[in-house]
Parts: structure tokens; sequence; C-alpha cells
């Protein structure tokens, strides 16, 4: 009797506790652009259905992201009109992929290009053409409108992301010094954009040790740096400083130049560019084809796609690298190609919280939190009224090891990951739950290309930029590390190497 | 029970006496010129007392419960009357008529109580000590609300909550009386609950009141407010003080009624008169519709566009009698065109050409208006320009904001405009700065519209010249991913207010 009394009452508080979880607002939402299955398929080497037809054509290139729509995009301004790009999504894009709702368009990961340097011939060449540069000079609307980073430390909000306010004379010394050793790294030219242009043997050392390994060398001890230098290495790698190759790390800083003005951002993010490239590109594009052999077949290269075999005389590897032992013939599995797990996530918003503090800014982040914060995807809309807008919120999975944190990825569920967001968020936005109507989340287990010590100056990575006879690798993690520039300076250094040999003849034969 | 009854009649009497103070101060902060309304709401007030009085004598039967009654209904009336006037002021064109209304409602209401009240009790007392202790009480009510008014209810409360309060004490009285007159009434239960009914509905007026009064706000302006609005994109506040009229968006002054003339006439004229045929003008921002009304003074001009992002303004502005007297009803010109839109993304995305524009947005205080002020912007507002066409942008003050105005002209020309920026005294603002811009040279105008009451050819050409403590300074443009202005405006007016 007493038994079911208790269990009464435990069952009427749990539902007095529901109740007044249900008085809080509902938030809509899922994972999105889960690509597991797909990858998985690959991995364990699947059984796939016998090819039905042929198709004959020169190039192919396997993989839509930015280094493949680069490849296509060197071909194409050449005049070379013959190939075919195979994307497994069912759009391109890969991480500039992006989304849009009844608010804006937002970005899905990468969201922003630094304005191109001199050396930079390529990304400049491509925003020419874009518009984005007219007469070598950004134009305004693509450039991040200020406000444009603020960081929440001690309680309130400051300028930027390198923390500046409550610093010791010794902290600020530390900046500085870092600031005269980085300077002194940029003199050297070997530290560029892309990295292939300043890469040296003489660096090499900088590659055997972390990061943070070599801070503590410098005798960089200071909190604040070090927090800093460690929310670059997330933001950027995946990776905290102690597992990030210490030259990696300088590149972060030595490759831009100090004065640099810029970002170049746009509401979708990166998405913008694949958009502006599909438009002129489009016609080459085929998604839905994931390929799962490429092998060799005397001088030709076979692809096998679904169930179409394609005939090629070059193919151009721009997938992730990490594929390849399991697609391309010959490839032995790979060590030194190891990858960051990411969450990204998309919240609407009815309206900014009462505690957002201060002026509309693009990029907001906390010190001190795990995750790095969130960009605001109106930001760059010149409307002077914005009430409803969305934030894409970024989290690089750095507690732990990738393979640890890819298994939490994979088993936990979507409300998991809303809780965690919103519990982050609460941090400073105590009234962010009355705010979000929606959290769109999505999990990259492999999303961008982790420079590990030894990593950089790795003989398997110089090998596969070689290529292995007509196949060709582009994939930014080639050099180590997943930005734009890489990724579109490997798409279009394959692609002249495949004019090279066929440029003359095909182009020809084909008119 | 003597006490208790002579206590109602202290209190209906000050019910009444409030709701008259409510209309006539209401009228003066709304029309003005307090004299004549205080004498008109009395006169009538008191008049339709006498009616009441009169009519007094045709109710022979259920005294007590009547009586009853009209307590409710003077609770009511005279409880949401103040309310209800101001939102008839914001949205009607009838304000007076309603006003005068309920003010003979409330008059007769009140005439018809003491009357009744003194042939319920009069069985119970001499005649003679009914009519001293009754009219007694009565003044003494007078007096206690008299007092009140100016020192408690307005500062504290307000005109809204405190009719609404006395709405209270009225429908308290009703409830009240159901007790004291128990034996002369029938049905009492239903009687109560509808006393009830009445204080709820009171009672949430009450509590909702902060909506529509402006007691809070009063500390800010100097002048009586007349109207306040939140809308999604500002905040409207009208004030007036005297014949004077202000506006102010987002607490920012506007204008004045006095001397907006000076301003509107500097922004349109010295422009549009210099071009020789001009027939489209586009108008962004300029929802009070004072800017148009300068331009309709030149009948060749075939259409104007008026992009405004707030439609409360522009309503406002075209149905008010006040501000429509103050526009000379510009907005209801066959010629004129109304959108309700974002400049920036109108100016985006229309493809129309004009043969004048003018930009009269709020100050650059914010990031989100600063965007107004930057390259891209006047680019994408050039873009619109006829080939003889000349563009016109209030650009603050050029003695306050020294360099946000200058920084405002380096702008427009880095947008490949040259620019001729002039200066006006305006007394409400001090020196008040534009900027005329085009493609081409400006040619100073031979003639301006009649009427004109300070532009004029005479004094045209000092409104060019800057004394030294305004003179140019060199300043960089204003761009979307710098907004250096906003920091410049903050700086210069930070420097000149507490």
């Amino acid at each position: 009797m007493s038994r079911t009394r208790r269990s009464f009452l435990q069952a009427a508080s749990f539902s007095l506790v529901g109740l007044s979880l249900k008085a809080e607002r509902n938030v809509d939402g899922g994972f999105v652009n889960d690509s597991f299955k797909q990858g998985h398929l690959l991995r364990d080497r699947s059984s796939f259905p016998p090819p039905r037809q042929t198709v004959r054509v020169p190039i192919v290139i396997v993989g839509g992201g930015i280094a493949g729509l680069s490849a296509a995009w060197r071909l194409e301004k050449s005049g070379f009109r013959d190939f075919v790009l195979l994307e497994m999504a069912d759009s391109a894009g890969g991480n500039s992929r992006w989304g849009q709702n009844e608010i804006t368009a937002y970005p899905w990961a990468a969201h922003y290009v630094p304005v191109p340097g001199q050396k930079s011939v390529l990304a400049r060449e491509l925003l020419e053409d874009l518009g984005v540069l007219k007469n070598g000079e950004s134009e305004e609307r693509y450039l991040c409108f200020a406000p444009q980073e603020r960081l929440f430390l001690y309680g309130r909000w400051q300028e930027g992301i390198e923390p500046a306010v409550g610093l010791t004379q010794k902290d600020r010394d530390q900046f500085k010094r870092f600031e005269a050793q980085i300077e002194h790294f940029r003199g050297t030219g070997n530290f560029t954009v892309p990295m292939e242009t300043g890469f040296s043997q003489k660096t090499a050392d900088l590659d055997r040790i972390s990061f943070a390994e070599w801070l503590r060398q410098q005798g960089m001890d200071s909190r604040p740096l070090n927090w800093y230098m460690n929310y670059c290495c997330r933001d950027d790698y995946g990776a905290t400083a102690d597992t990030t190759s210490a030259w990696a790390g300088i590149q972060y800083f030595a490759s831009r130049e100090p004065e640099e003005k810029g970002p170049l951002t746009w509401p979708e993010g990166n998405g913008w560019i694949v958009r502006r490239l599909l438009e002129r590109l489009g016609r080459f594009v085929r998604t839905g084809q994931m390929v799962h052999r490429i092998s060799h077949n005397g001088n030709q290269v076979r692809v096998l796609a679904g169930e179409i075999e394609y005939k090629a005389d070059f193919v151009i590897f721009a997938a992730p690298t990490m594929l390849a032992p399991f697609v391309v013939e010959g490839v032995t599995p790979l060590h030194d190609f190891q990858y960051s797990p990411w969450l990204t996530a998309n919240l609407t918003l009815d309206r900014l919280p009462a505690t957002y503090g201060g002026d509309p800014t693009w990029d907001s982040v906390f010190m001190d939190s795990p995750t790095l914060g969130y960009v605001d995807a109106t930001h760059q809309s010149v409307r002077t009224h914005i009430d409803r807008t969305v934030w894409t919120f970024y989290w690089a999975l750095v507690k732990g090891t990738p393979a640890e944190n890819r298994q939490l990825l994979l088993n936990s569920d979507w409300n998991y990951w809303k809780e965690a967001i919103l519990h982050d968020l609460e941090r400073v936005h105590s009234d962010i739950r009355q705010c979000v109507s929606r959290i769109d989340v999505m999990r990259h287990g492999h999303a961008m290309a982790r420079p590990t010590v030894g990593s950089i100056y790795s003989d398997e990575r110089r090998r596969l930029i070689k290529g292995n006879g007509r196949i060709l690798f582009a994939n930014s993690d080639l050099s180590g590390f997943s930005i734009f520039e890489e990724a579109q300076f490997r798409g279009v250094a394959a692609a002249e190497k495949a004019l090279a040999v066929l440029g003359g003849h095909i182009h020809a034969g084909s008119r | 029970m003597g006490i208790l009854l002579f206590i109602t009649v202290l209190l209906i009497s000050a019910c009444g006496l409030i709701y008259e103070l409510v209309m006539g101060t209401l009228a003066s902060y709304l029309l003005g010129d307090s004299v004549l309304q205080f004498s008109t709401i009395i006169g009538c007030y008191l008049f339709a007392m006498g009616i009441g009085s009169a009519l007094s004598r045709y109710i022979n039967r259920g005294l007590a419960y009547r009586f009853v009654w009209i307590e409710l209904i003077l609770g009511l009336v005279g409880g949401f009357s103040s309310a209800l006037l101001f939102l008839a002021f914001a949205y009607t064109q009838g304000f007076q008529l309603l006003m005068y209304t309920i003010v003979i409602v409330i008059g007769m209401l009140v005439g018809l109580e003491i009357p009744l009240l003194m042939r319920i009790i009069r069985g119970r007392y001499h005649f003679r000590d009914v009519v001293a202790n009754v009219l007694t009480f009565d003044y003494l009510g007078a007096l206690g609300a008299s007092l009140l008014f100016p020192i408690l209810m307005v500062p504290h409360l307000g005109l809204v909550r405190s009719a609404l309060l006395f709405g209270v004490l009225n429908a308290g009285v009703a409830l009240w009386s159901t007790f004291l007159f128990a034996n002369q009434l029938p049905r009492t239960g239903i009687l109560r609950i509808v006393c009830l009914l009445v204080l709820a509905g009171l009672g949430t007026g009450l509590a909702e009141a902060k909506k529509i009064t402006m007691a809070a706000e009063d500390n800010i302006y100097a002048d009586e407010i007349i109207f306040a609005r939140d809308t999604p994109y500002q905040h409207i506040v009208l004030t007036r003080f005297k014949d004077d009229i202000r506006l102010f968006l987002n607490s920012h002054l506007q204008f004045s009624s006095r001397d907006e003339y000076r301003y509107h006439e500097s922004l349109i004229h010295p422009g549009l008169a210099s071009i020789p045929a001009p027939r489209r003008v586009l108008v962004l921002g300029g929802g009070d519709g004072l800017a148009i009304r300068e331009i309709l003074k030149y009948p060749q001009i075939e259409s104007i566009t008026l992009v405004d992002l707030d439609p409360e303004m522009t309503r406002l502005f075209s149905t008010n009698p006040m501000l429509t007297a103050l526009n000379q009803r510009s907005f209801l010109a066959p010629r004129v065109h109304v959108v309700n839109a974002d400049a920036f993304l109108w100016v985006d995305s229309s493809t129309e050409s004009f043969d004048f524009i003018v930009i009269d947005l709020p100050d650059p205080t914010s990031y989100s208006l600063g965007k107004l002020y930057t390259t891209a912007f006047y680019t994408a507002a050039a873009r619109h320009l006829s080939a003889q066409g000349l563009m016109v942008v209030q650009s603050t003050s050029p003695m306050f904001a020294r360099d946000s105005f200058w920084c405002i002209a380096a702008t427009i020309r880095q947008a490949g405009l040259k620019t001729y920026p002039y200066h006006v005294y305006v007394p409400s603002f001090g020196e008040w700065g534009f900027v005329l811009a085009g493609n081409h040279d400006y040619q100073p105008p031979a003639s301006f519209p009649q009427g004109l009451r300070f532009v004029d050819l005479k004094g045209l050409h000092a409104l060019f010249e800057f004394p030294p403590d305004m003179e140019p300074l060199a300043e960089p443009p204003n761009r979307l991913n710098s907004q250096v202005l906003v920091h410049m405006y903050d700086e210069d007016w930070k420097d000149i207010s507490h």
C-alpha cells in the first residue's frame, strides 16, 4: 500500500517537473547532413553493384568541395571542358556547405576567407573573377562589417578575441615577445599562403615539437596568452596547442599580414563562393555519386561510381585523402593523415537575448568555454533593423582523442547536443532559451586535417602530393591543415598537372 | 451608519471632480490653450450636472438600485475616459467630439447622484440635516480631490492611472452601497457580482495602464508628452509646450514645430530649386512628411517616393489632425507614394531614377544606423540619380560634431560624387549641416518657390561658407567594415553633453 502511494507521489512529482519543463520554450531541430553512412560503407569495403554503363571522359574530379571546384574552375577557365565532377553528397560544397531558412542563409562550416595577400596569386585571381576584388581592392559589402569580434571574459565583453583586458605586465610582455617572434618567422618567408610557396627544410625542426612545447621553450607561460594560442589552434585546426605541430601554430600567425583588413565573409559563409562557382561550373557537377573504386588500367584510370564506370586519362582525387586507401588501388593505409571531429549548429533566434550586450557583432567568443562561440549570419546584411537571426555555433571537440570524440558524436542524441549548446550559451546569455526556436546540428566526424607533430614534413604526405601516376591528389589535407587557400591551391595544382599532359591535343580534338 | 453614508458622499464628489480635472488637463496637454480647454470643460460639465439634476425628478422607483448602477457606469466611463481619449487622439480624428461626449455623460451622471442619494436617505434624518451634511461632505470631497490631483495623482500616477484609480473608487462605492442600502435593493447577489466584474475590469486596466501611460517618461522630456509609442523599429514621442510640438525618435529630437521650417527649407530648396525641370523625387527617411511639404511647392514635380522604415510614423503623420496641420497634409497629395521599407534594401532593389534624392535619416548613433552613412550606401543611392540629378544628405552638426560632418562629406566624395556642404542655424538644434552632391557641378538656383520663410537668394551664398570653427577637417571615409563614423559621432557629442 505504502509502495503504491510512494510511486504515485513519484509519478506526480515527475509530472510536475515535466509540466514546468514544458512551460519553457519548445526547441525544434535535429541532425542534418549526416554522411557517416556513406563514409562507413567505403571504410567497411561493402560490396557495390557492377557497372551497367561506361562513360569515356578525359578527366574525372572526385569530390565537390573547394579543392574539386577549384580544379574545375582552372580546367574550365583554360578552355578545357571535357570533365565531370563527382560529389558523394546531395549538394556540392564540402566544408563550405551552407543552409537557408526564412530569415537568412547561413554556413555549415567554413565561414570566411582572409583578404589574400599579394603573394596569394591564385586566391586573388579567383576573387577577382567572382567580383570580390575589383582592381585589387575588396568590395566593401564582402568585407566583414564592423564590429567584427568580441570576447567575453571577467563578466564583460571586450572588442577583439585576443585578450586585452585584465592583463598583467608579464602577460603584456609575453604577448609582445610572441609578436616579435612571429615577425621574425614572417621575415623568413617560409610561412606563406599557400604553404607550398615558402615551404623549406629550414623550418623542419618546428614540426618535431608541439606548439605548446615551443611556447614553453620560449618561456611563455602567461595564462591569457596560452588560452589565446589554444583558441587559435582549436579554431583553425580543431586541436589543442599540445596536439598541434609548432610549425602549424606558427604558420597560423606568421603566414598573415599583421595589418590585414578583412576578413571577407558572407551570410552563408564560404558557401557564397561555392554558389558563385556552381553558377559557372554546375553543368560539370554530378551529385549523389559515390566513387567506390579507382584503379589504373594501362594508360587509363577506371572510376566506379554507383552503376557507372568512367574511363579517364586523369583522376583528380579532391575528396579527403583518408578515403584513398579504401577507394584507390595501390594506396596503403595512411598514418599521418589525422582529422578533427567537429560539431556545428545553426540556432534560429526569434529575438536577440536581452543579455546580448553591446552592438550586434559578427563573431562572439567566451573565454574558457570548450566551444568556439557563435557567428551571426545576419551580420553581413545591410538592413538597419534586424530582429530575427541565425547563429552558427562552432565546437571543435578537443577534450580526449579524436576517436573518443567521434564515438561521442555518433552515440549522443540530438537532445544531448541541444542541451550542451544551450548550456554553454547560458554562461553569458541567461535568457537564451526564451529566444531560440530551432537548433539544427551537423556532426562532422572528420571535419578537417589535424596538423599533429611530425605531420607537416611527413614523407607520406610529400609522396601523395607528387601523385600516383595518373591519379592526382588535391585535397587541402595534403598541406596538413584545412583552409580555403590550401584547398584551392591543391585543386588548381592538380588541374594544371593534368592539363600539362592533356591540354593541347584533347582540347583541340574536342572542338 | 451616518458617518459611512457621508463618507460615500465625500468619495463620489471626489471622483466627479477628478474626472473633470483629468479631462481639462488632458485637453490642455493635447490641444494646448489651457484656459480655453478648462473653461469649456468646466462649463459643459456643470451644465451637464444641471441636466442630470433636472432628470432626477423622473426617477421615482428603485432609487437605491438605480444609484448603484449610476456609480458603476460612472466608474467605467470615468475610469477609462483618459485611456480612451489618448487612444482617440492617436488613432482617430474625432478626439474633441469624444471628449465632450464623455464630459457630458459624466456630468449628467454626477448631477444625478446627489439628488438621488438625498432622496434615498431623507426618511432617516431631518431634511435640514440631510442638506447640510450632504453638501458639507460634497465640498470636502472636492477640496480633497483638487489638492490630491496636482500634488500626488499627476506626478506619480499620470492621467490614465489617476482616472482608473478613481473609477475603482466609484465602483467600490457601488459595491459598498449594496450593503448600505441592502434593505431597499432587490437581487443584491447579482448586483454584487456585476460590481465585482466592473472592479475587475478597472483593476486590469490599472495594471495594464503602463502601456498607455507616459507618467514614467515625463521627467525625461522638458515638455508635456502628448503621444508615446513603441513600434518594432523605434520609440516615438511627441511633446507639446504651448504651440511648440516636438518629435523625438529614440529620445533624439527630430524637429520643433517652431523652427522646423528653417531645417526643411534648407534641406530641400538649395538643391531642388537648382535643377532645371525636376520631375521625380526620392526621399529616404522623412516620415514626418515635412520634407515632402517643401517638395510639393514645385508644381512641375510629377512624383515623390518616400521610403520610411516605420509604417507607424507615416500613418501618424498622415492621420493625426495636429500633425497633418504641420505637414499641410503632404502625405495625402496624389503625387506622393509612401513605401515602408528599409532604405538600404530599397535602394539596392529598385531600378528607378530620380532628379533629386533627399537622404534625411536619423544620426549615426549605432552601427545599424551607421550603415546608412557608408560609401556602399551612397554608391547604391547615387545609382538612382538621373543625368541632371542631385542628392542632399542630412549630415549632423558641423559645429557640435565637426569630425562627423566632414567624415560624411568625405564618404560621399569617396562614393564618386562632387560635394557641396552647407549649414544653417536651427534654434532648437543649433548649427546644422547638409551635403549636396551630384555627378556634375552645382549651379545655384536663379529663383525659389513663393512663400519661403527662411531660404532666399540673398542669403544662399552664406550657407555654403564655413567660419573657422566649422572649417573642413580631413577625415577618412566611413565604410561598412570600419564604421569610423559611429565612434567619431559618439566622441563628438560626448564632448558637449554630460
